[in-house]
């Protein structure tokens, strides 16, 4: 009997550990499994939205250095998304060879011309638009137009006779989006701009505590205050900062607005893992520098600092997962745009957001699992180079 | 030829919130010689010890009354604290250096003064190592963690990081409480020499090492200096009872 109740409570043990474990190889599998057929390295450089311009290209006339068979085998295409129509077609005067593809993404299905190979000596990537910005053509780029002529429904067994200039030629390009490049972007410019807010405040918030505040009220209140804000999702902090931020002090929805949010969300965060760094760093080492005649401000920066440093790194690492995981205060108030913002002022979508965006307004799973993916690698990522830095500080420490 | 004195306590108080943990304590401590404080656990004499350099500055809740004189003036008046503990320097009952250098550790206190100039700190670093009777055991690791010497070796780093800073009394708090016998002698071989420079403070919970290395000693019951003077007239001659029960082992 007894026996049978232990065996019983075991199995109930292990049942729970296996859940557990179970759940997250399942989410993680889900995950994968639904985006990894879109990760590749265009997702990762290509910005979520398409863009089309007329650039000019100098005209070269360079000679194909391969064969048109090697041509062919060496064509650039997104297998995953392209299916070839036709051979690569090359042209001296423009130094590059387009192929005809059918590009299939999210269901539908259209033929394009796609660049799949630059020769060497090409002017191409050099391209300008008409503004004199330098856009250049890339591999995988869409051209549709070559001096006014479609491309659509031509055959273009001599590409060189549609090239009509003789000394430059105006080509109608679109780069692919749907990718991620500027949500990835926008994430990196939302982790340091908030942490240049939040960590210097937090770790000196948390310094005054330790080293200079008198236990007594004021602490208590302040100690209540920090944790009650760790305690308030995150969606009511959005709300604050769009009724502030966006609106009464008309920063819009933007990078500062995301930010400056993010920040108050991460203060409870950092101040107390700082506390806790700062607390476990031992009482002789402040009465031995004290003893040597050191004032509080050279014990605090020469001795207490650099013994808390790795604690204060966890407080960074921990903050820098919970802004790339944020996304309901940055939906209210960094917004949707999916562009890499030009200034502070400019909105953003980081990559969380863009996955929601995506998955509710588009109902493309896929992608937002693609950009799950991302969030994931980007995750492991921070964390071990944080580690490194910190083993780097303990090193000099030691 | 007469002793100068450096410190004279004067009716010393001293309270922890309510609790009175030093009565009307009345020492002189003798210039160049080694003053040795004895007594039970909780008996006050850690604390007193803590007044000459004003650690217990760094409690709170402490009240002071009373004087303490270092060189006839007062180091409870309009003075400088950061001033007067590199005059008084300290070592405590753990070894405890920071988790440096051997080299940074001794050179801590000196660049807390704003001595930046290499050449200088490296003889400061070189003559305290010295003074301290640790230098063939660390010259070649000068750049090593610290943390990585044995107990006895640390214990002499903090005496030799006290002694860079060129004190003129040395505080020791049971400094050797915490280490075996053989780095308890050479750390009582240590005080020894380093007594013809500095002034040395002593507290210790062994009544040997009072015997041996002091020349000054007092005896602590419960806040009270209960009897003060020759190391030499307290061990083979003293005259009070509880003097006599303590260093006899009847109790504490």
């Amino acid at each position: 009997m007894r026996k049978l109740k232990d065996n019983l409570l075991k199995s109930l043990i292990y049942l729970s550990a296996f859940i557990t474990v179970g759940i997250l190889v399942w989410i993680l599998g889900y995950v994968f499994s639904n985006g990894i057929g879109l990760i590749n390295w265009n997702f990762i450089s290509n910005e979520y939205n398409e863009k089309t311009s007329y650039v000019e290209v100098k005209i070269t006339n360079t000679p194909l250095s391969i064969n048109q068979e090697s041509l062919n085998e060496k064509a650039f295409y997104n297998q995953k998304v392209d299916k070839p129509l036709s051979d690569a077609i090359y042209s001296e005067k423009l130094g590059i060879a387009v192929m005809e593809v059918e590009h299939s993404l999210r269901g539908k299905k259209e033929n394009q011309f796609i660049v799949a190979y630059i020769e060497n000596g090409s002017e191409a990537g050099e391209a300008l638009d008409k503004s004199g910005k330098k856009i250049g053509i890339n591999l995988g780029d869409v051209i549709t137009k070559i001096d006014g002529e479609a491309l659509e429904g031509k055959d273009l067994k001599d590409l060189n006779a549609i090239v009509s200039g003789s000394n430059e030629s105006l080509v109608k390009i679109t780069k692919p989006g749907y990718g991620v490049l500027t949500n990835i972007v926008t994430t990196l410019y939302m982790i340091i701009l908030s942490l240049s807010i939040a960590a210097p405040i937090g770790i000196l918030a948390a310094i005054y505590l330790v080293e200079y505040a008198k236990p007594g009220k004021l602490v208590n209140v302040i100690r209540f205050a920090t944790e009650s804000l760790s305690g308030i999702p995150s969606i009511i902090f959005g709300l604050f900062g769009m009724a502030f931020f966006v609106v009464f002090l008309k920063f819009n929805l933007s990078l500062l607005s995301g930010a400056l949010t993010i920040s108050i969300i991460l203060l409870p965060v950092i101040i107390r893992s700082t506390e806790e760094a700062l607390k476990s760093v031992p009482d002789a080492y402040r009465e031995a520098s004290y003893g040597l005649g050191a004032t509080k401000l050279q014990t605090i920066s020469k001795i207490i600092i650099p013994s808390a440093i790795p604690g204060i790194l966890v407080a960074v690492i921990l903050s820098i997962g919970r802004i790339v995981g944020e996304s309901a205060a940055l939906l209210l108030t960094a917004g949707t745009v999916a562009k890499i913002p030009e200034s502070l002022f400019a909105s953003g979508s980081t990559l969380t957001v863009q996955a929601y965006y995506v998955a509710k307004e588009e109902a493309n799973i896929q992608m937002a699992c693609a950009i799950g993916i991302v969030v994931i690698v980007l995750i492991i990522v921070l964390n071990i180079l944080a580690k490194l830095i910190s083993k780097i500080f303990n090193k000099a420490n030691y | 030829m007469a002793d100068k004195i450096k410190f004279i306590i004067k009716d010393l108080d001293l309270y922890y919130d309510t609790f009175q943990a030093l009565k009307k304590v009345n020492i002189e401590i003798k210039e160049n010689k080694v003053t040795a404080f004895i007594g039970p656990s909780g008996c006050g004499k850690s604390t007193l010890l803590r007044c000459l350099n004003r650690m217990n500055d760094l409690i709170d809740n402490v009240k002071i009354e009373g004087a303490v004189t270092l060189d006839e003036i007062d180091i409870y008046g309009d003075i400088d604290v950061i001033n007067l503990r590199t005059k008084v320097g300290m070592v405590f009952q753990k070894p405890n250096p920071f988790p440096m250098t051997v080299y940074d550790n001794i050179a801590y206190g000196p660049r807390c003064q704003g001595i930046k100039d290499k050449k200088k700190l490296d003889e400061i670093v070189e003559r305290s190592i010295v003074q301290s009777a640790l230098w063939d055991e660390v010259k070649d690791r000068l750049n090593k963690s610290a943390l990585g010497l044995s107990g006895g070796q640390q214990q002499r780093l903090c005496i030799a990081r006290a002694i860079a800073m060129e004190p003129e009394v040395i505080l020791m708090d049971e400094p050797t409480s915490a280490l075996d016998p053989i780095a308890t002698a050479k750390i009582e071989e240590l005080m020894e020499t380093l007594k013809k420079k500095y002034t040395i403070v002593i507290v210790t919970h062994s009544m040997q090492q009072a015997a041996r290395i002091s020349d000054d000693t007092a005896f602590f019951l419960s806040g009270e200096v209960i009897e003060s003077g020759k190391t030499i007239g307290i061990f083979t001659n003293p005259r009070d009872k509880r003097t006599e029960d303590y260093i006899t082992g009847r109790f504490g």
